[in-house]
């Protein structure tokens, strides 16, 4: 519990490390522009008129959806690559990488947040009802 | 790069978000969701996908907008618990790592440890540094001020708005006070036609009509009370309708009273050009100087009408009469001068 006086050294240089960071958010742009961050803030009761802050939050927000999107795509990747193992000649096609509502569930999942996407749709009461004709 | 064939390009989200928001009024934030969508697909491509699914794109939206939303009202709860009401760099940290502690992150199990080597602020700044910087595609109008559909319409804007006024009229009084002349001299014009038209069908039948005009002056001129006169017989009068209207004009010159014919009798000659009754005869002898009061409420008024009337009466008058004319003239004239002068706003008033 006790911090030594390293701790506060390396405090300082945490402190210099945030100042400076917060001094280069001002030129770096978030992809998220700032009045659409600005806008939810003040619907959520955050009142700040700091810009940095503001720049902050969008920054940390990109940086959330980018894990997801990320994650997302290494179960495409992955599952690309169990299904090329299998049909080499569907290789070309199965080339574009496309963000879909099994990846995003599934990235998701480990995140606390559970998108459970409808499997199918049916469109009678008596569909499934006999699996033997379904085709698999 | 395009985004597939399952997704419209970022241009066609844009303008297919924006021909769902022109027609009628703005949904609940669904401008802030248009936007929104645009960067999660710019960052979706910055991470390296190609192409994405709608229901994909539109549930990371959702998520994004939560994120959001959860964030400024974690670090809004954080500032109340300090007595604040404005958040800082602290409330924003702690609740970044409220949100990272289910997941982890470095210096999560310190506990004590000042929030500036937050392991989450470390963490955004090192994706800051890797990143490379990608801005929103297009430029972002502010914000519009969000009303929801639920509340009454604002009434016109011209109800609350106060715009300047600005009076256009310019106000010339020359021009005025010779527009006024003008519509007076009309007006009085199209009065002597009535009055000749009604001369004319009164004498094509008898003098009685005349006689009961005549009557009526001379009763108007006597200031006795006209409904104690004995009526006329019709031609009874016929001889005395000759003299009566030169005593009539004695006494209305003398008076200053409005006789109703006598005015009118020098431009109902001028306008026939002649006389067509014996009666009218002796009309236009009459010259005198008559007060037009058609009590308007303004003294200006009187005059320029005297004025046109006593100049088509210039003809053939007595002598008598002209040197009172020229007083008439004089005073018309130098009221009227005094009028312009003095009382230029009664002119501007009409």
């Amino acid at each position: 519990m006790n911090h030594n006086p390293q701790s506060s050294d390396g405090k300082h240089d945490d402190d210099s490390a945030l100042s400076d960071f917060l001094a280069s958010l001002m030129d770096y742009a978030p992809t998220i522009p700032d009045e659409l961050v600005e806008h939810y803030l003040a619907k959520s009761g955050f009142q700040c008129p700091d810009v940095r802050l503001i720049r902050l939050v969008a920054v940390a927000t990109q940086k959330f959806v980018a894990e997801v999107a990320s994650d997302a795509l290494q179960h495409c990747k992955a599952r690309q690559a169990a299904v090329v193992k299998d049909k080499r000649e569907k290789q070309q096609k199965d080339k574009r990488l496309i963000l879909t509502m099994d990846d995003l569930s599934k990235s998701l999942r480990e995140y606390g947040v559970n998108v459970k996407h409808q499997e199918y749709f049916a469109g009678s009461p008596s569909t499934g009802i006999d699996p033997a004709s379904r085709e698999e | 790069m395009s985004h597939g064939d399952v997704k419209s390009t970022r241009d066609t989200i844009k303008s297919e978000n924006q021909q769902r928001l022109s027609p009628g009024r703005l949904k609940a934030d669904e401008f802030g969701r248009a936007v929104s969508k645009i960067a999660v697909a710019q960052i979706c491509e910055s991470v390296g996908f190609q192409g994405f699914k709608e229901s994909a794109l539109e549930a990371l939206t959702d998520i994004l907008v939560c994120y959001l939303c959860d964030l400024g009202r974690n670090a809004s709860f954080h500032a109340n618990l300090a007595g604040r009401t404005e958040c800082n760099l602290f409330d924003i940290t702690r609740a970044l790592e409220e949100w990272e502690a289910s997941h982890g992150f470095p210096s999560a199990s310190d506990i004590g440890h000042c929030l500036v080597g937050s392991g989450t602020v470390r963490e955004i700044i090192r994706f800051v540094g890797s990143e490379e910087e990608t801005p929103f595609a297009q430029p972002v109008p502010k914000f519009p001020i969000h009303i929801p559909t639920w509340l009454p319409a604002f009434p016109d804007p011209h109800t609350y708005i106060h715009t300047p006024m600005w009076n256009e009229r310019a106000s010339d009084p020359c021009a005025d006070k010779i527009e006024q002349g003008r519509q007076r001299r009309k007006a009085e014009k199209a009065l002597l036609q009535l009055q000749q038209r009604l001369v004319c069908n009164g004498s094509s039948g008898t003098s009685a009509s005349l006689a009961t005009d005549a009557e009526k002056e001379k009763v108007q001129g006597g200031e006795s009370n006209p409904f104690l006169a004995a009526p006329l017989q019709p031609g009874e009068k016929d001889v005395s309708l000759v003299v009566s209207p030169a005593k009539l004009t004695d006494e209305a010159r003398k008076g200053d009273h409005v006789s109703m014919l006598e005015p009118f009798a020098p431009a109902i000659e001028a306008m026939k050009g002649g006389p067509s009754d014996g009666g009218k005869l002796h009309l236009p002898e009459k010259r005198a100087a008559v007060h037009f009061k058609f009590r308007t409420g303004k003294k200006i008024l009187g005059e320029p009408l005297d004025l046109g009337l006593q100049k088509k009466g210039e003809r053939g008058t007595t002598a008598f009469l002209r040197n009172e004319e020229r007083d008439d003239k004089k005073r018309r004239a130098e009221f009227i001068l005094r009028q312009t002068t003095e009382f230029p706003m009664e002119l501007n008033q009409s």
